[in-house]
């Protein structure tokens, strides 16, 4: 009797270890046979779904599998992309990545160098995507022409408005008498501000409705807009210097009219991601709102918006700076897609991308999403497809971005945390500002950066992106 | 016994000891010890996994520079507050409720069920719910603060004071049932013929918990309790997911600078250093309360 | 029982028991509610209560819509829940049944170095995964382990290893030495003492360390993403992997979370008389 309990106890040991060895071997199975199949790293949603449907007729055409291994979206999707490439593991053949990741994964030698594919490729060249679009999202180091990512989604901030409220006449006339011109698009943050206060009227409608929250990178994708058309800067990539700069006069002017703004948006607006910005809008909680151009296909989708026929698009406003020149600057978004250079594929890989990214496949893309691809996005189809396609074609000239380092994660940390000191009150935003330069060159200098001192001006925006610097305010009208 | 029977029940003991302990000692080798000890190995580099260029050996700086930065003590002195704060509350709240689940009623096994469920939930569904919850604007909590209840609305993520309590309250809601389970399971197995003896003395409820069972069950409750330290100590999960160490820097655990440290910056050494120094003093909290915990069990035999 | 202090007291108690459920079960209840309710349901101010339920978030874990063509395909749900239940079941059952083990051991008999082994098991529930998780990663892919089921198990195993040990040791430190010194008497080897008659007194502590270390395994999410990526891929990580085109989807996370629940929760179900049994002859007091 104890013999055979002893065998029981044994075997069903066995059993159990054998058995999950046994399915552990799944992964030399496909190593044997001649199909393979690519691993894709992005975070999860729409457009990485969209993706995965065109590349099932990759799949047709080469016999080259494509699948996804999608992450949640936030630092989860990053973070398996790092420890990946830390690991120098093998476990995903291509990544999408946040366009300012480039320089962490590029910088660190992560990602296959990709302008030799390009140049012999006959499906593609360089001209198929504007500089800026190569530049941001595939360029590393700045402006030197080696690109390591396509881009795979392209995005911009703008923002949506309640037409309704802006074409009613009561409204427009109420409005003219109490501020003294007309109600409509605003072509500066002075005057959104105006509207905001105008439709502040708690507690079922505020103003605006934007993003503040302290995670990744919610609040600074706005306060840097505001940062910018003032006049300030995040830093000076040429002498790395960041004391003068992220904490000069014209930034701090930025930040504080944030605060300001914040009067006019729903309580709590500190915490919100873009995710709180849409239900705002949603719900009908806001007149206007400051958002990626990622989400105005959910705005235009009536089963997700029930103010969707009385939304209208615009491009984001620009400002008068202390020195009276006029500036219009907002955040870039979207991600570029890189092969990595530990996987076992990178031929199929590279073949995989460059089938995608040719005309056809990005024209189905564009229908859900936005392609950086120039051709599309200047086609007649792509741009009669709503009502939001044509801004976001002139909008990417307007575009900035922040620091294209391998640093870059934690330059952005230490900006988000200090910005929402500033901007929760516990602390003033001059001191916030200063710590933030004072931490983030420590940042620099502990990476081996030598940081040239320059004498510091009150403007120092001298990265601006056409038209920019002009002593009238140049408003964007779009057919 | 004979001498042979002596000798061959001695090996037969020895052989059992071994049987019995080295797979576990083997696995838990194998998979803990090794990266640890690489872990500690670059704690005195500067190294980074993801930009392994310019590394250089540098002693004890990582653990100097952690040690001497006022940054680090802020976070210290808030996980305290939050540990103690929460595990306190999770503990008394615990032993309360499994002592009230102990006497015998109608629907008591479905009770218990549910009182367990919150354990049940995956950690970052919990902290994105919350996260939910507390909205201030759409959140049901400020729906019972404000529309219910009549007071103002609470910016319950939004200021430091409010997004402690927050998390607080997340934590408990989440993690008392650990402490249910563990107390009920020690409860139960209390004998019941003690508490037949002391009815017949005519013993309160009061004496008969106080002196039978938190006395006799205080081993595994102070378990219960190392184990739900160490937990809290090392929370991420919730933190991460219901406030994302905001506003500001105001909830931003030890755990979670670390994850910050080690994954957002990719400072590989310096978060093994932040890994190390975190690991001491969870050894120091944990070896105090285990004397406690030995000291009762010898007591009991 | 009929005594006028004898229904107060039952008052008290029933009142007190409906404090406990109400504050346990409503954020129960509101997640279940958001899982069934609309994304316009969800956001309304006030808080709706009542609305028209959509079973559209459900349907969505298990049914893939195409956006191009709107055909239904299934999502790999079910491939997920399988690699779930294999890697948090097994690591279950290895981690309860060598700790149950290693647990009679170090409570009964004394060798070298047993402080130190009991503290070793201990301290590898002190170090939060982040810290070790890229080492650990380097390992695995060294020794081909990385997303596998077998590398999953292992880590699961250890994560459940410590607790099991220490809560089994406590519950065998328990019951007196006289016990089996009764069994040898009796004729019984120490094993079979141990499987047939110490192991079904220590019941409850074995189904309190198999609810914890299950609930621990099923619900990890760390390791499971950065391990896993494709073979091994368990449900949390996929589950946050959710987002609809306005943003988190609410309704989804809510009913992912009940459908996660339900493995844990039928287990308790099933263990749950073993924990709340009284033993007629008691263990934590026995003279």
């Amino acid at each position: 009797m104890k013999k055979a309990k002893w065998l029981f106890f044994a075997l069903a040991f066995m059993l159990a270890v054998s058995f999950a060895f046994a399915s552990g071997e799944k992964e030399g199975a496909e190593k044997t046979k001649k199909e393979v199949t690519l691993t894709v790293v992005w975070h999860g949603g729409v457009c990485a779904d969209m993706l995965l449907e065109i590349a099932k007729d990759w799949t047709a055409i080469s016999g080259v599998k494509v699948e996804g291994a999608l992450v949640g979206y936030g630092p989860a999707w990053h973070d398996k992309i790092a420890s990946e490439f830390a690991a120098r593991g093998s476990g995903f053949d291509l990544a999408c990545w946040d366009s300012q990741s480039i320089g962490e994964f590029a910088g660190g030698g992560h990602c296959v160098l990709l302008n030799p594919y390009i140049e012999k490729s006959d499906k593609l060249k360089m001209t198929d995507w504007s500089k800026e679009m190569l530049a941001r999202y595939g360029e590393y180091p700045d402006a030197s022409g080696d690109i390591y990512a396509l881009p795979i989604n392209a995005d911009a901030e703008g923002m949506h408005y309640r037409k309704d409220l802006f074409e009613d006449p009561m409204e427009k006339e109420g409005f003219k008498r109490e501020y003294g011109y007309e109600l409509n698009i605003p072509q500066t943050w002075s005057e959104l501000r105006d509207i905001a206060e105008w439709f502040t009227r708690p507690p079922d409608l505020y103003g605006l409705g934007m993003m503040g929250g302290r995670e990744y990178d919610y609040l600074t994708s706005v306060t840097n807009c505001l940062v910018w058309v003032f006049g300030g800067e995040l830093w000076n990539p040429e002498t790395n210097e960041i004391k003068g700069y992220i904490d000069s006069p014209a930034s701090i002017d930025g930040l504080k009219f944030y605060i300001e703004l914040m009067k006019y948006c729903p309580p709590g607006v500190e915490t919100w991601g873009w995710d709180e910005v849409n239900t705002a809008f949603q719900t009908g909680k806001v007149a206007m709102a400051h958002n990626w151009f990622y989400f105005f296909g959910a705005m235009d989708d009536p089963e997700q918006n029930p103010y969707s026929d009385v939304t209208g698009y615009a491009i984001l406003p620009g400002e008068v700076g202390r020195d009276g020149m006029f500036r219009r600057e907002f955040s870039m978004g979207g991600q570029g897609i890189g092969i990595s250079k530990y996987s076992k594929h990178v031929q199929e890989a590279w073949e995989f991308i460059e089938w995608y990214e040719m005309f056809e496949q990005q024209k189905r893309y564009g229908a859900v999403c936005q392609t950086g691809r120039q051709g599309v996005l200047d086609s007649e189809e792509w741009l009669a497809n709503n009502d939001y396609n044509k801004l976001f074609r002139v909008a990417f000239n307007y575009t900035n971005d922040y620091w294209h380092l391998p640093e870059y994660a934690i330059l952005l940390d230490i900006l988000q945390e200090e910005s929402h000191n500033a901007v929760t009150g516990k602390k003033t935003p001059e001191k916030a500002m200063a710590d933030c330069a004072e931490r983030q060159e420590q940042v620099l200098i502990k990476a081996g950066y030598e940081i040239k001192r320059t004498p510091k001006v009150d403007m120092p925006d001298t990265i601006c992106p056409n038209p920019c610097g002009k002593p009238e305010i140049i408003p964007i009208v779009v057919e | 016994m004979t001498n042979l029977e002596y000798i061959k029940y001695a090996r037969k003991e020895k052989l059992i000891k071994y049987f019995f302990l080295w797979p576990a000692l083997i696995i838990l080798l194998f998979l803990i010890a090794y990266p640890f000890i690489m872990l500690i190995y670059y704690s005195f580099f500067n190294f980074s996994f993801l930009r392994p260029v310019n590394t250089k050996f540098i002693g004890f700086k990582n653990y100097v520079n952690i040690l001497t930065d006022t940054y680090t003590w802020e976070r210290f002195i808030f996980t305290f507050k939050y540990v103690a704060l929460a595990v306190s509350i999770q503990f008394i709240l615990g032993i309360l409720i499994a002592h009230l689940l102990q006497s015998e009623f109608r629907g008591r096994e479905a009770v218990f069920t549910i009182v367990l469920m919150p354990m049940m939930l995956c950690p970052v569904v919990v902290g994105l719910f919350w996260k939910y919850m507390f909205n201030t604007e759409w959140g049901i909590m400020n729906y019972f603060v404000h529309n219910v209840l009549g007071f103002n609305q609470v910016e319950w993520l939004g200021t430091e004071r409010n997004s402690l309590w927050a998390t607080i309250i997340a934590d408990t809601w989440m993690w008392t049932p650990f402490m249910i389970l563990l107390s009920s399971a020690a409860f139960s197995s209390i004998p019941k013929y003690l508490y037949e003896a002391a009815s017949v003395d005519r013993a309160s409820n009061f004496f008969k918990f106080t002196n039978i069972t938190l006395p006799l069950s205080a081993p595994i409750l102070i378990l219960a309790l190392i184990f739900r330290l160490m937990d809290a100590m090392k929370q991420f999960d919730l933190v991460y997911t219901l406030t994302g160490g905001g506003p500001g820097d105001a909830t931003q655990t030890v755990s979670f600078t670390l994850y910050k440290t080690a994954f957002q910056y990719f400072y590989t050494g310096e978060g093994s250093a932040w890994a190390f120094i975190l690991l001491i003093i969870i050894i120091g909290l944990s070896s105090i309360l285990i004397k406690i915990l030995n000291y009762l069990s010898e007591r009991n035999r | 029982m009929i005594s006028k202090s004898g229904t107060l007291r039952r008052i008290v108690f029933i009142i007190l028991i409906v404090i406990i459920l109400l504050y346990t079960l409503f954020p129960l209840y509101w997640l279940f509610l958001a899982s069934l309710k609309s994304r316009i349901d969800l956001f309304t101010i006030p808080p709706k209560f009542f609305f028209k339920p959509t079973f559209e978030h459900f349907k969505k874990l298990f049914i893939y819509t195409t956006l191009e063509t709107g055909e239904e395909q299934q999502t790999r749900f079910l491939f997920w829940l399988t690699n779930s239940v294999i890697t948090a079941g097994t690591g279950t059952l290895l981690a309860v049944a060598l700790g149950t083990m290693a647990g009679y051991i170090n409570s009964r008999m004394n060798y070298r170095g047993k402080g130190d082994f009991m503290f070793f098991v201990l301290s590898t529930r002190m170090l939060p995964p982040v810290a070790i998780i890229v080492p650990l990663y380097i390992v695995f892919a060294r020794f081909r382990l990385a997303d596998t089921r077998l590398g999953m198990i292992l880590l699961y195993t250890l994560i459940g290893l410590g607790l099991a040990t220490w809560i089994m040791k406590g519950f065998f430190d328990g019951i007196p030495t006289e016990v089996e010194e009764a069994a040898f008497v009796n004729g019984y080897t120490r094993f079979q003492a141990f499987v047939k008659i110490l192991v079904p007194m220590v019941k409850g502590g074995i189904a309190a360390t198999a609810g914890f270390c299950f609930i621990f395994a099923w619900n990890e999410f760390t390791f499971a993403s950065i391990i896993a990526t494709r073979y091994a891929m368990t449900l949390p990580p996929r589950i946050t992997a959710l987002m609809g085109t306005s943003g988190f989807e609410w309704g989804i996370a809510a009913a992912s979370g009940y459908i996660l629940i339900i493995p844990i929760l039928v287990l308790f179900i099933l263990i749950r008389k073993y924990i709340l049994m009284g033993m007629t002859f008691g263990v934590l007091g026995r003279k």
